[in-house]
């Protein structure tokens, strides 16, 4: 098993100097992906963060085959790759092993990209897909997305006097992404890097689509100190709002249950985004998020116990 | 007509379609024009109008199909690659004769290009850019004032024809700020919903059915030259520009939005020289002003379009003068906005060996 140390010094495809926001986990997100992969990587990225960050024009933060498309189509970039290369191999023109990936964030994953990763979930190529779900559309200026939780004040759905902001819940795509019968599927975040780490391996080593949804807590639009970055995604974790688990051949497996859960407002407390619920007359909105955390839970307890497979 | 305001060329677009009685926004995010979304998403509610954003480009332009065939106002806002991604949709919208407005804040093209402003899309929205023959209205303003007034003439062009209308500015005019005075707000309870839509046939003798389906190719080619009859008379009626000390001229600079700002700059530095230079500035880029210039063609010794792109409406201007006069052109590309001294010093290499 790999130690932290191990993981996070290894000479990774991603070079520094690429210019994300001051506290932003994205980085180690990828570097933890990239050090779990034996292999040579190629990578197709959506639109986002990820993309616009690492190759401002002209340079590249990049040292492995990247690719960049449209918005919507990095699962379909990737099914492309995935094909030429086993075309490639199959004809001898190609004798290496590769690991192909797939970045999007939430918004190229959850709303306009998911029509392509449907596809290439449905269609079985040999790829792993990762989200890096900052909640929302961080990259113009923290639009809500499918991603983005209840209650969450956004540009795009305003909390106000009328408004406590976003009413829906966000999707649940990591089930979504499991109901393809892919053989992995697996929730992460960047402060449990050990776990991430092991999760992209086995994602590596899948014999078929996997995917992987890591949580990126956004200093600049959840607006909250950039030095709390990995603290968020603790917390995320600790409260049950974003449980690490992982579906492997449909079969649900928690890999951390929390000892003591937080209330859900440890998580949102000092969370710019979330400053309105704290008023008294928002006061149910949390009490809705907590029974939300709670009851969805239960359920991932459940289907973990009863060993159903998805 | 209020007091001045100072506001964002996004926020002027909002406010002015809401002024101008738009009930409904569908949208997706896309940099530089994510402030027009915003302010609709805080003004809407208020409203008891629609905000919604929409999961893609291809979900929003769908959206704005279905509310049109209600006879609804209604708009969507993007910048370039978003406005690709809707091009299906607009081909749809003008088959099936529905009214609805699409603002397009062109950023630098082609592929993802960069988020700086630019005219490279003009051909898409002037040429068609969906499939099929068709045309939209498309509107260049070059001030937020002018911005702002034809936002109510974009949702009046397509209720009157049935038509989509395309507003088209750039990230330069969706960021900058302006004193802007806005016209009255339409009252929207004088509207009458049109004999055409789709909303139940209640009683109603027969049903109503909006399509741009039609199977058999006799059936289509009427529909088709029902098309061609409609953009002839908007050719008619509808065209619009600002000329700007033509009468006497011996040369003209056209151009449309930000660059015609730059444009009438020019016109007075020359003037200071003087050199006769004039403006011819399009305002419909469809239909395009062809009469004035061929018109204009025999006063000038050569037109000096300038565009930011690689010279598009410049094809338009040639059609026009049709080979009578030399016509120049000159251009940025990839987001870059020329000076007045710039677009100046290359006009009067053409001079040159002309005085």
């Amino acid at each position: 098993m790999a130690t932290l140390q191990e993981i996070m010094s290894k000479p990774v495809g991603l070079a520094p100097g690429h210019r994300m926001c001051a506290g932003c986990g994205i980085g180690s997100i990828v570097r933890a992906i990239l050090a779990a992969s034996d292999k040579p990587v190629i990578i197709a990225n959506a639109t986002g963060c990820l993309e616009v960050v690492t190759t401002i024009y002209p340079y590249s933060a990049w040292k492995v085959p990247w690719i960049h498309v449209t918005f919507e189509n990095a699962a379909a970039v990737a099914s492309g790759i995935e094909t030429a290369y086993k075309s490639l191999r199959k004809r001898g023109k190609i004798d290496k092993d590769v690991n192909i990936l797939a970045f999007g964030g939430d918004g190229g994953t959850y709303d306009i990209g998911f029509q392509a990763l449907s596809g290439a979930l449905e269609r079985g190529h040999n790829f792993m897909y990762v989200v890096y779900d900052n909640e929302g559309y961080m990259n113009t200026g923290n639009q809500r997305s499918a991603a983005t939780p209840y209650g969450a004040n956004t540009t795009t759905v305003p909390a106000g006097s009328k408004s406590f902001g976003k009413p829906q819940w966000r999707k649940n795509i990591v089930e979504i992404a499991a109901a393809h019968r892919i053989p992995y599927a697996a929730q992460a975040t960047n402060h449990n890097i050990i776990d991430l780490y092991n999760k992209a391996k086995k994602g590596f080593e899948a014999d078929g689509p996997a995917f992987l949804a890591v949580l990126q807590p956004c200093t600049t639009n959840w607006r909250f100190d950039p030095a709390a970055t990995m603290a968020y995604s603790k917390l995320a974790v600790e409260t049950n709002f974003w449980p690490l688990y992982e579906i492997e051949k449909g079969k649900v497996h928690i890999n951390h249950k929390p000892k003591n859960r937080k209330p859900i407002e440890e998580f949102l407390k000092g969370q710019g985004r979330f400053k309105h619920l704290f008023k008294d007359e928002n006061k149910h909105v949390i009490e809705k998020m907590q029974m939300m955390v709670d009851k969805e839970w239960e359920r991932l307890l459940k289907l973990e116990e009863s060993g159903i497979e998805l | 007509m209020g007091e001045k305001t100072l506001m964002k060329g996004a926020e002027v677009i909002a406010e002015a379609a809401m002024r101008a009685g738009c009930m409904a926004f569908f949208g997706y995010p896309i940099t530089p024009q994510n402030e027009v979304p915003e302010y609709f998403s805080r003004q809407m509610p208020k409203l008891g109008r629609v905000f919604l954003q929409a999961g893609s480009e291809v979900a929003a332009i769908n959206m704005v199909y279905g509310a049109a065939c209600t006879g609804t106002r209604v708009i969507t806002t993007s910048s370039s690659p978003g406005i690709s991604l809707m091009q299906e949709g607009f081909s749809y919208i003008a088959n099936s004769d529905v009214p609805c407005v699409v603002v397009n804040a062109m950023r630098g093209g082609p592929g993802l290009g960069d988020i700086a402003p630019a005219q490279a899309d003009y051909f898409q929205a002037v040429k068609g850019g969906g499939h099929g023959d068709y045309h939209s209205i498309v509107i260049a303003p070059y001030t937020l004032q002018e911005e702002a007034d034809l936002m109510f003439d974009a949702f009046d062009l397509a209720d009157k024809y049935r038509i989509m209308v395309v507003v088209l500015v750039d990230g330069l005019m969706g960021q900058m700020m302006e004193p802007v005075e806005f016209k009255e707000w339409v009252d929207v309870k004088k509207f009458k919903t049109p004999d055409w839509a789709t909303v139940g046939q209640r009683d109603r003798d027969h049903r109503n059915i909006i399509t741009s389906l039609e199977i058999l190719a006799e059936g289509l080619e009427k529909m088709n030259f029902h098309l061609q009859e409609k953009y002839k008379i908007i050719e008619k009626n509808e065209v619009r520009f600002e000329e700007y000390k033509m009468d006497d001229a011996e040369y003209a600079i056209t151009a449309f939005g930000t660059i015609a700002r730059i444009a009438k700059t020019v016109v007075n530095m020359a003037r200071d020289e003087g050199i006769k230079l004039g403006l011819i500035r399009p305002i419909t880029l469809w239909p395009f002003p062809t009469k004035l210039i061929e018109k204009r063609a025999e006063q000038l010794k050569f037109f000096f379009d300038s565009e930011l792109n690689a010279g598009q409406m410049l094809e338009d201007v040639k059609l026009a003068v049709n080979g009578r006069k030399p016509v120049y052109f000159y251009g940025k590309l990839g987001g870059i906005v020329p000076s007045a001294e710039d677009i100046y010093a290359e006009f009067k290499k053409h001079i040159k060996g002309d005085r």
